[in-house]
């Protein structure tokens, strides 16, 4: 222990109520989600990771105990995709970079022909862009988002079609590498289109250019072992920046909030024969079942659809926005129904208001236990991370919620967040909502 | 072929009968198009007409539509549609056929069922004509209720939208893009659309070669990877070999006769030129080459390269032997392209059933599914339009729609909804207030109240 | 054939004679005004309609035509087109409907009508003998003139230069997002547009304010008074002797139009009454008449029943509005030639077919206030007749004569001409 005096120091005003040694909190109510609930129980963490849970455990002697009765334990909440972390302004251009320089056909003199159809042209392509390396853990949105219970973020990129890779987090807020969980956790793709000016300026562009580069990259790799192979008396292939960055993401993101979108993005996931997660999934509750059957997990997002603020008070809303509104919220409970793999995340819904929408997904019939999940080991397993981090396991890393009653109680406060073992309080709010600062569009946004 | 929930469609009537029953429509007028008009029924089994005739036995069990006094013709097929989509332009490049309507069908708007209360039953969506090359095409079945893949007309031969004159080249001149975009895109002119055309195939052939080459290689048993897939490139190949349909926008004469002349040296043909408003003037060309033409029935001088259309058109390419159609390009007109046939009966003598086959068997034999719709014959799909007055008539209402032997649409039954989908609309306004008012009552610093702070705003 | 080439040559030898007297016979006369007349006939003298009836004797001198097997309807009347003021929509150049400002009271259409446009000939080959054209833009557009088709110059064909004065009564406008794009709409979208809206309608009040100082003023005859060609040409307005053309389309804004034209005591008609339909009463009760939007257009709202605006014509002449069919032509969708398929396709939904057949003749006549000139088959109206082989509101009807004032018109047309032309190659 002699080594942990010095880190405690430095730690000091960084951390609070860090207790050196093992912790374990004792008498508490314990919903481990890998397990059933216990009633009343105790977990032991140590060295950052849970040493053990159960209703009876044997305490070290060093172990600082706290009296945890009338509290509830629950892993650490994850939000599914974000952008916390990362700095509030893109730090790639969005603008379309072409990798080869135009080449006039006839001399010099005529007008520059725009950019076009090359097969090295990438617009809106920032494939190799890593979340894990643009970390800016003094983000205030760190401690908010903790602040709200949650210990983990899986953060984004979120400019452009391929936006780049994301990294699976935990909000320590210290040191950048200490954060990192998995990285890359995936590669975040939009179908956002920048207008007439600029290919692709449609739907119809957007998802071509997708595919084409999918299938880029699935030759990228062909030409690079042949190459790799047998070399000699082989023109060698071009290092292409965009695919490499795709090759290397261990999942596409891929946007779907309506049914239509749904559809169209198992099918595109299928015919691209690349890992896919989907997120959105407002309108999920119409097709929970082709969703179930596709095995395509599905993030939900908790920004349930609204009326606009400044919308024409005389203008009718069509049935279907009426219809959607209403019916989003159920669209978790329908997809427990109809056993889909899903989880949940913030989709610019302001931290401290995660646990309204969720009790709004309850209310509309989604149980509690999935609702638990949802938020925690259902979004470890969709990026692979399920044998480290979203429930109470022993070996498993030591983010836990611990609230004065139910999550799912609005009055229930948060009384710590625990991340990589240490404890953090939350802090009050103030300032705006960091889902509405200005000129920052939330990741898996409505479209 | 899955559904989606009634409630998606809770404002709109969903497929009434069931696919595989047997049913009779009968003692009506029945225009067959092709066979004919005569007093008697058609019998429909598991989705085909099987019987129409004056005479025809009603089998056990079979559902009977009394059609008394009504005019039974085919679904009128529209060979020229955007509805149904979720984006029709890629504008930004001038040859976009790596992208198709395929990947954005919009099974969700309601234009499909205002199509179908007009009595269409097929139409062919199209990429629009930002392009000398645009986009791939999809024909599709107005089966209002079924997913996107439950839209699509299958076996159908598939197809890619081209087009020449002002609008390709409105991109190129400043000032004149689509929705303002900031660079100028080749070409600005009728000769840069040529030219536009001609290095695409180019191109192709090039890729088409690249292909061959490796096929060659593997049948000598050699080591090869395959070329990279070129996703604009192949559906010109596909053109090149005949596998895919190329439907032309066009307007002026002389662009007419210079794609002709384009698809001539590569080898391929136009399978039909759309809009062709001055097809008139080069009939003999167009008849030669084989192309079809599905035109306006009597737009006019809203381009400058309308200003010589002439509401004969589609009369004057028939008598000189062009297989023609007429379609809408509108979701609007699309929902009375009967009367649209009639113009050509008005504007150049065509008959009845010369008008008819401008929106039936014409537009099917133009897309390839002759075999399977445009016509009341036995053995067609039983795509089924009732009218409750002769359809040339401006009075004509729809009264039925069946696709598939599956009634679609039923006007009666749809009056009869009307009262149950306004009050439920009405529920769901009055829940939402409720709502809203329970939220505004509850005392919490809400976002609304921090949107008006300095610095908080959107 | 016989028939046709006797038409031929009678039309030949018409158009370079003046108004002469004809006796038009042996066809079924539909007054519109009256019952249908079997094996009827009508006697144009002067340009007008001397007589009409079953039997008419031959006066001295009199053209015999005889038209068995034919009808005889008034020609019809369009009650919204900008014909004259553009030739091919796309082209700039070639358009006047529009001219800068927000208040234009001054600009005639008149003045711009070009009587040699194309659209001339090819819509009154349809049966369409005079139409109303109107200036566009801003709130105050201009003054639309309700014109005969045909003539060499604007004097020939005017029959009220002006018609109406044209509004367009403002309203709250919201941005539209067009096409593929993603952007999201600007998020105080409406509290902006309510803005500029409040705004217009403070700039209407003001305006109206001068114009009724100025009328004051004027009739004071200060000596120090000078002619404002604006206000001038609100005068007749504020008098109730010129009738306002106020394009209103959402049920707020027709309810508003109508306060303004209670409070300004002018009189008014409705143009392009989309919601009409819901503040029918109230137009009843005020007598304001109603220029219907196309018939053929797709539903206002989503979740509309996809007929509704084929059935709003039938519901308005149910409450006893008076309405009138217009093309709002030309356009690509929209061609004055078409105007009576518009009315033709509100009869299946509704609307009885002497209405329909009315709100293209009678009902505009009267709304325009010629209600003693044109519209029927009347004596002493003007001799504005089509000729046709069927119910001129069928597509397949042919339009055989038509007649404005009583001279035969010549049916020949570009299209016409290109056709045979092109038949011959």
């Amino acid at each position: 222990m002699k080594h942990v005096t010095p880190i405690l120091l430095a730690a000091a005003s960084l951390a609070l109520a860090q207790a050196p040694g093992p912790i374990a909190l004792r008498g508490a109510r314990i919903v481990t989600v890998s397990g059933p609930v216990l009633e009343k129980g105790t977990v032991l963490l140590r060295n950052g990771l849970i040493e053990a849970v159960g209703e009876h455990v044997d305490l070290p002697k060093d172990a600082w105990v706290v009296d945890a009765q009338g509290v509830t334990v629950y892993p650490g909440l994850i939000d599914a995709l974000s952008t916390v972390g990362l700095p509030e302004t893109p730090a790639q251009p969005a603008a379309p970079r072409a990798e080869a320089p135009a080449t006039a056909r006839f001399g010099g003199n005529e007008p520059a022909m725009p950019l076009e159809q090359g097969p090295e042209f990438r617009p809106f392509t920032t494939t190799w862009v890593r979340a894990a390396d643009l970390l800016n853990p003094a983000d205030k949105r760190i401690e908010e988002t903790r602040s709200a219970g949650f210990s983990s973020v899986v953060t984004f990129p979120a400019t452009g079609i391929f936006a780049g890779e994301g990294a699976f987090l935990n909000l320590s807020g210290e040191k950048q590498g200490r954060m990192v969980v998995v990285s890359p956790a995936g590669q975040y793709v939009t179908l956002t289109t920048h207008g007439f000016g600029t290919y692709p300026g449609s739907l119809m562009g957007v998802i071509a250019y997708i595919r084409q580069v999918s299938f880029d990259a699935d030759h990228y790799k062909l030409e690079l072992q042949a190459y790799a192979s047998h070399p000699a008396g082989q023109k060698r292939p071009n290092y292409d920046r965009a695919v490499e960055g795709l090759l290397e993401s261990p999942r596409l993101l891929l946007p779907a909030e309506d049914a239509k979108q749904l559809d169209r993005m198992i099918r595109f996931a299928a015919e691209l024969k690349r890992p896919a997660v989907l997120y959105g999934g407002h309108e999920a509750y119409k097709i929970a079942d082709r969703v179930a059957k596709s095995g395509v997990p599905l993030l939900v997002s908790l920004k349930w659809p609204e009326k606009p603020k400044d919308g024409d008070p005389d203008q009718e809303e069509s049935y279907r926005t009426l219809e959607l509104r209403d019916r989003a919220p159920s669209s978790p409970a329908a997809l427990e129904k109809a056993g889909a793999h899903f989880a949940f995340y913030s989709g610019g819904t302001a931290a401290k208001d995660v646990r309204k929408a969720l009790k709004r997904a309850v209310d509309a019939g989604l149980t509690e236990a999935a609702a638990v999940r949802a938020l925690t080991l259902s979004a470890a397993e969709i990026y692979g991370v399920a044998d480290r981090v979203g429930s109470i396991e022993p070996g498993k890393i030591a983010n836990l919620l611990v609230v004065k009653g139910s999550l799912f109680d609005e009055k229930a406060k948060i009384e710590s967040i625990f991340i990589d073992g240490i404890k953090y309080e939350p802090v009050p709010e103030s300032g705006p909502p960091p889902g509405e600062r200005a000129g920052r569009g939330a990741p898996g946004g409505v479209e | 072929m899955k559904r989606f929930a009634l409630s998606l469609l809770a404002m709109l009537p969903a497929s009434l009968l069931a696919a595989g029953q047997t049913i009779i429509i009968r003692n009506a007028t029945v225009l067959t198009v092709t066979k004919g008009t005569f007093q008697g029924s058609v019998l429909i089994r598991d989705g085909k007409i099987v019987e129409a005739g004056e005479k025809v036995l009603v089998p056990d069990g079979a559902r009977v539509i009394e059609a008394a006094g009504q005019y039974v013709m085919p679904g009128i097929i529209d060979c020229h549609s955007h509805i149904a989509a979720d984006s029709i332009n890629e504008g930004a490049v001038a040859v976009s056929s790596m992208v198709g309507i395929e990947d954005v069908i919009n099974p969700d708007d309601p234009d499909i069922y205002r199509a179908l209360a007009g009595g269409v039953t097929t139409a062919n969506i199209l990429h629009g004509s930002a392009n000398p090359i645009g986009g791939k095409c999809q024909v599709m079945k107005m089966r209002w209720g079924k997913d996107a893949q439950g839209l699509i007309f299958e076996g159908a031969m598939p197809g890619i939208k081209f087009a020449l004159g002002e609008n390709p080249k409105r991109s190129g001149n400043a000032g004149g893009g689509f929705g303002g975009s900031p660079g100028l895109r080749y070409p600005a002119t009728r000769m840069g659309v040529e030219d536009v055309i001609r290095e695409a195939f180019n191109q192709a052939r090039a890729y088409q070669k690249e292909w061959r080459d490796y096929q060659a290689k593997l049948d000598r048993h050699e080591q090869a990877i395959p070329p990279r897939r070129d996703l604009k490139l192949e559906p010109l190949v596909e053109v090149l070999e005949g596998k895919r349909y190329v439907h032309a926008h066009c307007y002026r004469a002389d662009e007419i006769l210079m794609l002709l002349r384009v698809a001539d040296d590569y080898g391929f043909k136009i399978r039909t030129l759309q809009h062709v408003l001055e097809g008139y003037k080069v009939a003999n060309e167009i008849a030669a080459h084989g192309a079809g033409a599905s035109t306006f029935s009597d737009w006019w001088a809203y381009k400058a390269e309308a200003f010589d259309a002439i509401p004969y058109n589609a009369a004057l390419l028939v008598r000189k032997g062009v297989l023609v159609s007429v379609n809408s390009d509108s979701a609007e007109l699309m929902r009375h392209l009967n009367t649209e046939a009639a113009k050509a009966m008005k504007y150049g003598g065509l008959n009845e059933t010369e008008a008819l086959s401008l929106v039936t068997i014409n537009p099917a034999k133009q897309l390839g599914i002759e075999n399977r719709v445009g016509s009341i014959e036995p053995g067609k799909d039983a795509d089924i339009t009732i009218f409750d007055k002769h359809p040339l008539s401006n009075y004509a209402k729809v009264e039925k729609v069946f696709i598939d032997g599956e009634l679609y649409f039923d006007r009666r039954k749809d009056l009869e909804e009307r009262p149950g989908r306004e009050l439920r609309k009405k529920a769901l306004i009055d829940k939402q207030k409720a709502l809203e008012k329970k939220d505004r009552k509850k005392p919490e610093a809400t976002d609304d109240k921090k949107s008006e702070e300095p610095g908080g705003d959107r | 054939m016989k028939t046709c080439l006797a038409v031929l040559l009678t039309l030949v030898s018409l158009r370079a004679a003046g108004p002469e007297t004809i006796l038009l016979r042996g066809a079924t006369v539909h007054p519109v005004s009256g019952p249908d007349i079997a094996d009827g006939a009508v006697l144009v003298r002067d340009g007008k309609i001397a007589e009409v009836g079953a039997h008419i004797a031959v006066p001295k001198g009199a053209r015999v035509i005889e038209l068995k097997g034919l009808h005889i309807y008034p020609g019809m009347i369009d009650s919204a087109t900008e014909i004259g003021l553009t030739e091919i929509e796309a082209v700039r150049e070639m358009s006047d409907i529009t001219d800068l400002g927000l208040f234009k009271p001054q600009l005639r259409a008149a003045a711009a009508v070009n009587p040699a446009s194309e659209h001339i000939p090819v819509t009154r080959a349809n049966g369409i003998t005079s139409v109303i054209t109107s200036p566009g833009g801003g709130i105050v557009a201009g003054q639309s003139v309700l014109m005969h088709l045909n003539g060499w110059t604007i004097e020939d064909m005017a029959v009220r230069a002006p018609a109406a004065m044209r509004m367009e009564f403002p309203h709250i406008r919201m941005p539209n997002r067009f096409g593929d794009s993603e952007a999201p709409a600007r998020a105080s979208a409406y509290t902006d547009a309510k803005k500029r809206y409040e705004e217009q309608l403070r700039e209407l009040n003001d305006f109206m304010e001068s114009a009724r100082r100025y009328r004051q003023a004027k009739s004071a005859g200060a000596s120090d008074f000078k002619t404002d060609l604006k206000l001038e040409a609100m005068i007749p307005v504020l008098d109730g002797k010129l009738p306002m053309l106020i394009r209103a389309e959402k049920e707020k804004t027709i309810q508003e139009a109508i306060a303004f034209a209670d409070k300004q005591k002018i009189h008014m008609i409705l143009e392009r009454g989309v919601e009409a339909w819901k503040v029918a009463a109230e137009l009843k009760a005020h007598n304001i008449p109603v220029v219907l939007p196309p018939t053929l257009r797709l539903p206002d709202e989503e979740d509309d029943p996809y007929d509704k605006p084929f059935s709003i014509p039938g519901e308005l002449s149910k409450s006893g509005v008076k309405i009138a069919f217009a093309s709002f032509g030309p356009g690509a969708e929209d061609n004055p030639r078409n105007l009576p398929y518009e009315a033709a396709a509100a009869v299946g939904f509704g609307l009885p077919y002497e209405e329909a057949l009315k709100a293209v003749t009678l009902y505009p006549a009267q709304i325009w206030g010629v209600g003693d000139e044109l519209g029927s088959i009347e004596k002493g109206k003007w001799a504005d007749l089509i000729v046709t082989d069927g119910d001129p509101l069928e597509t397949r009807t042919q339009i055989k004569q038509v007649y404005i004032k009583g001279t035969s018109v010549d049916l020949e047309n570009k299209h016409h001409r290109l056709y045979e032309e092109y038949l011959a190659r």
